[in-house]
């Protein structure tokens, strides 16, 4: 059946990207939620949560709420946080709560916009996708309202959309900027990883943008239209043709030469390990993903898969000496006559790369 | 940037039950997802919320209907043994409009069972907000599950929306765990404890003092190793209620199967917990003699005082307790308790007031604030009690004091001097 979910749980949901992208923006967001999905988010997908403070809240919604449709409460209590703690804006992420009820989220953004006087973006996320839908909605939405103004390009400049924990296993942009450090660049901003709105409202500064994972490049095609800034698709990747330093199939190629091998993780990122691994090893490598997978960035043969019974097939067609996923698929590749090197993808099992 | 809010007992009290202010009253403003406080957002978070409480019936298996996003935390659950036994219908944007998926379930029942290799004795299906407000009829949903596949259903409700409802979700789901039971010929000697999802921690005096009463054995949930042990719950002749979101199930048991029941409160004013035991004697028909375990907790906390002298705490609620009546048990014990993160209700605000007497001074705070958010610790508190409170002074000594094997009585008491004396000498004593 398809749907059924046998041998992983639940992928990290699209209201957990939006937050991801929201998280350290400095903004005031709000899960539009009963108290579950906030739970979800900073008890799971959000690992910064415990070190690094930021305004997120539940909208704490009750049945009566949800039934008697109380938008004007939601903005009341929106509204006061607004007296409480400084930001400068508002964000308000939709679950499967307003979306069963049909809330009409762009009325309570411009409802929120009059009452506080404050940008407000609403998310129309309903916990059904995939994080990068919503991670994809947050940026788009944050560089459409506060990146408008043409300002002078910095030479050297560059500017990473998609560093969030979920696309990247990081809790800061350390890593990220140090191995882009080497790729001449003299200085690195990664959009909502240890930066706020400020560089956002900057972002025409920026000479070049990498996008380092497929929900940033609707954000960058857009800066591109406005203001011409180039980017590039790819993933952090020094001269030595190492990555960020992650699990066994990253930091080594040994036992790889010659094989046939299918790489599971977020698009940008497997496209990069395909790279190392064929000009390392020799392989013949397949992108695959459970995730947003970019027609321009594909090559004939990549997968994107719907569910684990995808991904079983593709273990039972005999095409892949090595499959090299997260740990939380060994449970759907047990039996099949490949090996199974795990490559650990936050979105999928929270693992963070410090705790491999 | 306004400082986290705070209001003192007194205040408090003289403002009333029914004058809350709005920032304890969570109703009236967002909710802060404290780091120290993230079990309340989720009811299937951590420790036993809904899922893992659903679990607890041996040899079940659960299926889990919702939305990715509601499932997502279940990983959590993974390293505890629990990945054999979730499965999940995951649905989309349609199934979540329409209630098309509802029709699949029984379907998914089928296909699941095909891949375990023995008949697990229930599938526990666990709903979520979207099925609150579609009024999905799951007690049917249940029974076609069951004609269809041959193995009981029953529904674990993980309604965060109905959360201050008088039967909450996991008020639902303790109902839900006990309702497999069967009517059978009930034996004299045999009761349940019920209100936990594990068991009692081993040593508690309840166990000795049923026992001296002529019970011989007690069944409690948390210690049932497989199914055959779990339905002899229903021979019990009586069962001890030790958590009030258990009462529910209780009532269905003394419906259902006809085994009356008694209502504890877990409480640590040594007096009162000595006044309960002497009561519960006097309904069970024996005499309770429990004057041993009274004179060794007060024998602890005389000692726990002489060694550290009138320590000043700050208490949170993720704990084995209520935080204010364990906070007025402090403060008659000659302690100072200065600050209680916690949750005010007409529940507890009993003990609000005789607190206010004794320790007006005393700040409560609100975790579900959103100003708490801008919380800096007060110097002068010396221990934290509660896994919130210990995240909030995190650089003092501290006791989580909210171990699954459970606490009660004299033994409570006993068990949190300990763990705070333990806490203070690993900080190399009171600052």
């Amino acid at each position: 059946m398809k749907k059924l979910l046998k041998y992983i749980s639940p992928l990290a949901p699209d209201d957990s990207g939006a937050c991801s992208v929201l998280y350290e923006m400095g903004g005031i967001t709000v899960i539009c939620d009963a108290g579950g999905c906030a739970g979800n988010v900073c008890g799971f997908d959000e690992p910064r949560w415990f070190e690094k403070r930021s305004a997120l809240f539940s909208a704490g919604l009750r049945d009566m709420d949800a039934i008697l449709g109380r938008d004007d409460l939601l903005v009341k209590k929106l509204a006061k946080i607004t007296q409480q703690i400084d930001a400068p804006f508002t964000a308000i992420v939709g679950t499967p709560v307003p979306a069963v009820i049909a809330t009409d989220l762009k009325a309570i953004e411009r409802m929120a916009m009059k009452k506080t006087a404050l940008p407000c973006i609403a998310l129309g996320t309903d916990g059904t996708g995939l994080y990068d839908h919503g991670e994809e909605m947050a940026y788009y939405r944050l560089f459409e309202m506060f990146a408008t103004e043409k300002l002078d390009v910095k030479k050297g400049k560059l500017g990473v959309i998609g560093a969030t924990p979920l696309n990247t296993g990081e809790t800061d942009s350390v890593r990220i900027k140090e191995t882009l450090d080497k790729s001449g660049f003299e200085k690195i901003v990664c959009f909502g990883m240890d930066s706020s709105l400020e560089e956002v409202i900057k972002a025409s500064e920026c000479e070049r943008l990498l996008v380092i994972a497929p929900s940033g490049i609707k954000a960058a095609k857009l800066m591109n239209e406005r203001f011409g800034t180039p980017f590039d698709a790819g993933y952090p990747d020094d001269s030595r043709g190492v990555l960020l330093p992650g699990d066994d199939a990253v930091k080594c190629t040994c036992g790889l030469k010659g094989s046939r091998v299918l790489i599971i993780h977020q698009q940008f990122y497997a496209n990069a390990l395909r790279e190392k691994y064929e000009r390392l090893a020799g392989c013949d490598v397949t992108v695959g993903s459970f995730f947003m997978m970019d027609k321009d960035y594909m090559r004939e043969g990549d997968i994107r898969f719907r569910d684990e019974d995808d991904l079983a097939k593709a273990a039972a067609s005999g095409k892949y000496d090595i499959i090299c996923a997260d740990k939380r698929f060994s449970r759907v590749l047990k039996g099949f006559d490949i090996k199974h090197f795990p490559l650990q993808h936050f979105a999928v099992s929270g693992t963070l790369n410090r705790d491999i | 940037m306004r400082d986290a809010y705070y209001i003192t007992a007194r205040e408090l009290a003289e403002n009333g039950c029914e004058h809350l202010p709005e920032e304890l009253d969570s109703s009236k403003h967002m909710i802060y997802s404290s780091p120290a406080t993230l079990d309340f957002n989720s009811p299937g978070a951590k420790g036993f919320g809904v899922k893992r409480a659903g679990l607890v019936i041996p040899e079940s298996v659960m299926l889990l209907i919702a939305p990715g996003c509601c499932g997502r935390n279940t990983a959590l659950l993974s390293d505890l043994g629990y990945d054999e036994r979730f499965f999940y219908l995951c649905l989309d944007d349609t199934d979540i409009v329409t209630g098309r998926y509802v029709n699949k379930i029984p379907e998914a029942c089928k296909e699941l069972l095909e891949e375990l290799d023995y008949t697990p004795s229930v599938i526990m299906l666990c709903v979520t907000c979207v099925d609150a407000l579609l009024g999905t009829d799951m007690e049917r949903v249940c029974r076609a599950c069951y004609e269809l596949t041959g193995v009981k259903a029953a529904p674990a409700y993980m309604y965060a929306l109905t959360r201050e409802k008088r039967l909450p979700p996991m008020g639902l789901v303790r109902k839900s765990i006990y309702s497999l039971l069967e009517a059978q010929k009930r034996r004299s000697n045999e009761c349940n404890i019920l209100g936990f999802f594990s068991a009692l921690d081993d040593k508690n005096e309840l166990y000795s003092l049923l026992s001296s009463a002529g019970i011989k054995k007690i069944h409690e949930i948390g210690r049932c190793k497989t199914f055959e042990e779990y339905k002899e719950l229903s021979r019990a002749n009586f069962s001890i209620v030790l958590n009030s979101e258990a009462r529910a199930a209780a009532q269905d048991m003394q419906e259902r199967l006809g085994i009356p029941f008694i209502e504890l409160t877990r409480m640590y004013r040594l007096d009162k917990i000595h006044n309960q035991y002497r009561l519960l004697g006097q309904a069970i028909g024996a005499s309770l003699d429990d004057s041993a375990y009274y004179e060794s907790a007060k024998k602890k906390i005389d000692d726990f005082k002489a060694r550290y002298g009138a320590v000043t705490f700050a208490v949170g609620e993720s704990l084995n307790a209520d935080s204010f009546e364990l906070s007025l048990a402090l403060c008659e014990y000659g302690f100072r308790v200065a600050e209680i993160y916690g949750t005010v209700g007409e529940r507890n605000f009993v003990f609000v007031k005789k607190l206010a007497e004794i320790s007006p001074d005393t700040r409560i705070y609100s975790n579900l604030s959103p100003t708490m958010m801008n919380y800096t610790p007060a110097k002068e508190i010396q221990a934290a009690i509660g896994a919130d409170a210990c995240y909030y002074h995190s650089g003092i000594a501290g006791a989580a004091f909210n171990s699954e094997a459970q606490v009660f009585g004299y033994r409570g008491a006993e068990v949190l001097f300990d763990e705070l004396s333990e806490a203070i000498d690993k900080k190399g004593g009171v600052s």
